[in-house]
C-alpha cells in the first residue's frame, strides 16, 4: 500500500514540476522579450527608462519565483532510481519496446557474468596466494642459481639438467629407486619403484610430469618388445585408485616457474604410499572399505584416508 | 601372486561339512564376492624307501608331492620344514621312476576342492578337504593380490578374514614370520596347505554323510 501511495504522490509532484518548468521557461523568455523590445511608447525618456526597469524587475522576480517553486518541487520528487540495484540503468526496464532493444536483459546478464567473474577471480587469487606461500616454504634447500627464471625456457631444459634433478630426488629417498630412460627422444620416462609396494611409470615432458600409471610390485611394466608400457592400467583395483589419485596430485602440485620443486613435491607425496597396506584410515580407523585400503594421501599432511573418508 | 593365508574352518555345530561350506559361501556372496570357477589342491605323501636308509636306525623323512590348480603346469615337492621344489608336472612321472628311493604311502592322498570367489583385490577359495571317500574338514584360502610382503598386509588380511570368519579367524600363518620382508611366493602357499593337511590327517574323522 505504502508503495502505491508513494508512487502516486511522486507522480503528482512530477506533473507539478513539469508545469513549474514550463512556467520558468515562459518567464525566462518574457525576460528576453522585454530586453529585445527595449524602451518605447513613453513620452519622456525618464518615463521610458522607469517603465522599462520596472518591467524588467517584474520579469526577473517571476523567474526567481518560478525557479524557487521548481526547486521546492524537485525536492518532493526525490531520486526515483535510488533504490534500484542498477541505479539509473534500471530505468531501461521501463522501455516498452523490449523486442527491438533487449538492452535491459543483456545488461542484467552482463552484470551477473561480471559478478561471477569477480567471485571466481577472488577464489583463484586465494589459491594462487597459497601456492606462493608453499613456494617460499620449499625454497629452502634448493640451490637458487640452478632454477630457471624465465617461464618459456622450462619447456626446453637441457636433458642433463633433468637428469640432475631426478638423480638428486633419487638420492633423497632411500626406499625409492628411480630409473630414467629416454626411449622416445628427449622426453624422459621414469620407472619409480617404491619399496616392495608399487611401481610407478612417470612420463615427463622436460621437467613437467605428463602422465603417471601406478602398478603393483609384482606386475609387469614392460610391453612385449621390452619398452615401458605407458598405456595399460593395473589389474588391481587398489592401484587403479592410486593412479587416479596420482593424476589428481599432478594437478595439485603446479608451479610453472619451478618444475623441479613440483617433481620433488610429487615424489615426496608418492613416497607416503610405502605404507599403503600398513596404514589404517586416519578417519574411520579401519584398513578396508569396500575391499580397498586407504588409497588417498593428504597433499599436505600425507595422512592416509579412504577415498570416501577424506574431507 | 599376492600374500595368501590358508586356514581351517571348523564344522559348525549340528551341521555337516557341506552345510558349513554353504553358510560360508553365502556370507561371502552377501559381502559382494563373485564366483569365479573352481579350484583344487592335492597332496600325496612319500616315504624314503627302507633300502636307502643307513643302518644306524635313521628314520625316513616324509616328502609331499602337491598340485595346485592355480599353477596347472607345476608340481611342488616339499619336505616338512625343508626346502620346496617347484617343478614341471612331468615330475610325477619322475617319482614313479624313483620308486627305489621314495615310496608312496598307501591311501595318503588328500585334497581340497571348492569354489573361487573374487572380492575386489581379494581371492577367496573355500574348499572341502577329502581323504579317500570321506570329507575331513573345510579349508579357507584368502589371497590379497596387490601385496607381495606378508608382514606388510597381515593386519589388512586379518580385518578381511574377520569380516566373514568371525570368531574362527586364524592367527598369522607360520610362514609369514620366516623371512621379514621377503617376497611371498607360491611355495609359501603350498607349505601352508601341507601343514593344514597334516593337521587334518591327525584330527578325528567326520562321518562320510557329510560330503554331500
Ligand atoms: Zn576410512
Amino acid at each position: 500500500m505504502a508503495d502505491v501511495i508513494n508512487v502516486s504522490v511522486n507522480l503528482e509532484a512530477f506533473s507539478q514540476a513539469i508545469s513549474a518548468i514550463q512556467a520558468l521557461r515562459s518567464s525566462v523568455s518574457r525576460v528576453f522579450d522585454c530586453l529585445k523590445d527595449g524602451m518605447r511608447n513613453k513620452e519622456t525618456l525618464e518615463g521610458r527608462e522607469k517603465a522599462f526597469i520596472a518591467h524588467f524587475q517584474d520579469n526577473l522576480h517571476s523567474v526567481n519565483r518560478d525557479l524557487n517553486e521548481l526547486e521546492r518541487l524537485s525536492n518532493l520528487v526525490g531520486k526515483p532510481s535510488e533504490n534500484h540495484p542498477l541505479h539509473n540503468s534500471g530505468l531501461l526496464s521501463l522501455d516498452p519496446v523490449q523486442d527491438k532493444t533487449p538492452l535491459y536483459s543483456q545488461l542484467l546478464q552482463a552484470y551477473k557474468w561480471s559478478n561471477k567473474l569477480q567471485y571466481h577471480a577472488g577464489l583463484a587469487s586465494g589459491l594462487l596466494n597459497q601456492q606462493s606461500l608453499k613456494r617460499s616454504a620449499n625454497q629452502m634447500g634448493v640451490s637458487a642459481k640452478r632454477r630457471p627464471k624465465a617461464q618459456p625456457t622450462t619447456l626446453v631444459l637441457p636433458p642433463q639438467y633433468v637428469d640432475d634433478v631426478i638423480s638428486r630426488i633419487d638420492r633423497m629417498f632411500p626406499e625409492m629407486s628411480i630409473h630414467l630412460s629416454r626411449p622416445n627422444g628427449t622426453s624422459a620416462m621414469l620407472l619409480v619403484t617404491l619399496g616392495k609396494v608399487l611401481k610407478v611409470i612417470v612420463v615427463m615432458r622436460s621437467l613437467f610430469i605428463d602422465r603417471t600409471i601406478v602398478k603393483g610390485y609384482n606386475e609387469n611394466v614392460y610391453t612385449e618388445d621390452g619398452k615401458l608400457d605407458i598405456w595399460s592400467k593395473s589389474n588391481y583395483q587398489v592401484f587403479q585408485k592410486v593412479t587416479d589419485h596420482a593424476t589428481t596430485a599432478l594437478l595439485h602440485y603446479q608451479l610453472p616457474q619451478m618444475p623441479d620443486v613440483v617433481v620433488r613435491s610429487f615424489m615426496t607425496w608418492l613416497r607416503s604410499y610405502i605404507k599403503l597396506f600398513q596404514a589404517p584410515c586416519q578417519r574411520c580407523g579401519k584398513f578396508l572399505q569396500d575391499g580397498l585400503p586407504p588409497t588417498w594421501r593428504d597433499f599436505r599432511t600425507l595422512e592416509a584416508f579412504h577415498d570416501t573418508c577424506r574431507q | 601372486m599376492g600374500v595368501t593365508c590358508v586356514s581351517q574352518m571348523p564344522v559348525a555345530e549340528g551341521k555337516s561339512v557341506q552345510q558349513t561350506v554353504e553358510l560360508l559361501t553365502r556370507k561371502l556372496e552377501m559381502l559382494g564376492a563373485e564366483k569365479q570357477g573352481t579350484f583344487c589342491v592335492d597332496c600325496e605323501t612319500y616315504h624314503t624307501a627302507a633300502s636307502t636308509l643307513g643302518s644306524q636306525g635313521q628314520t625316513g623323512k616324509l616328502m609331499y608331492v602337491m598340485h595346485n590348480s592355480e599353477y596347472p603346469l607345476s608340481c611342488f615337492a616339499l619336505f616338512e620344514n625343508g626346502p620346496c621344489l617347484i617343478a614341471d608336472t612331468n615330475f610325477d612321472v619322475l617319482m614313479v621312476k624313483l620308486k627305489g628311493f621314495f615310496q608312496s604311502a598307501k591311501a595318503s592322498k588328500i585334497e581340497t576342492r571348492g569354489t573361487r570367489y573374487q572380492y575386489c583385490d581379494f581371492l577367496v577359495k573355500v574348499g572341502t578337504v577329502t581323504m579317500g571317500p570321506s570329507a575331513r574338514g573345510i579349508s579357507v584360502e584368502v589371497e590379497y593380490g596387490p601385496c607381495v610382503v606378508a608382514s606388510d598386509c597381515w593386519s589388512l588380511l586379518l580385518e578381511f578374514l574377520q569380516s566373514f570368519l568371525g570368531s574362527h579367524t586364524p592367527g598369522a600363518p607360520a610362514v609369514f614370520g620366516n623371512r621379514h620382508d621377503a617376497v611371498y611366493g607360491p611355495a609359501d602357499t603350498m607349505v601352508q596347505y601341507m601343514e593344514l593337511f597334516n593337521k587334518i590327517r591327525k584330527q578325528q574323522q567326520v562321518p562320510v554323510a557329510g560330503i554331500r
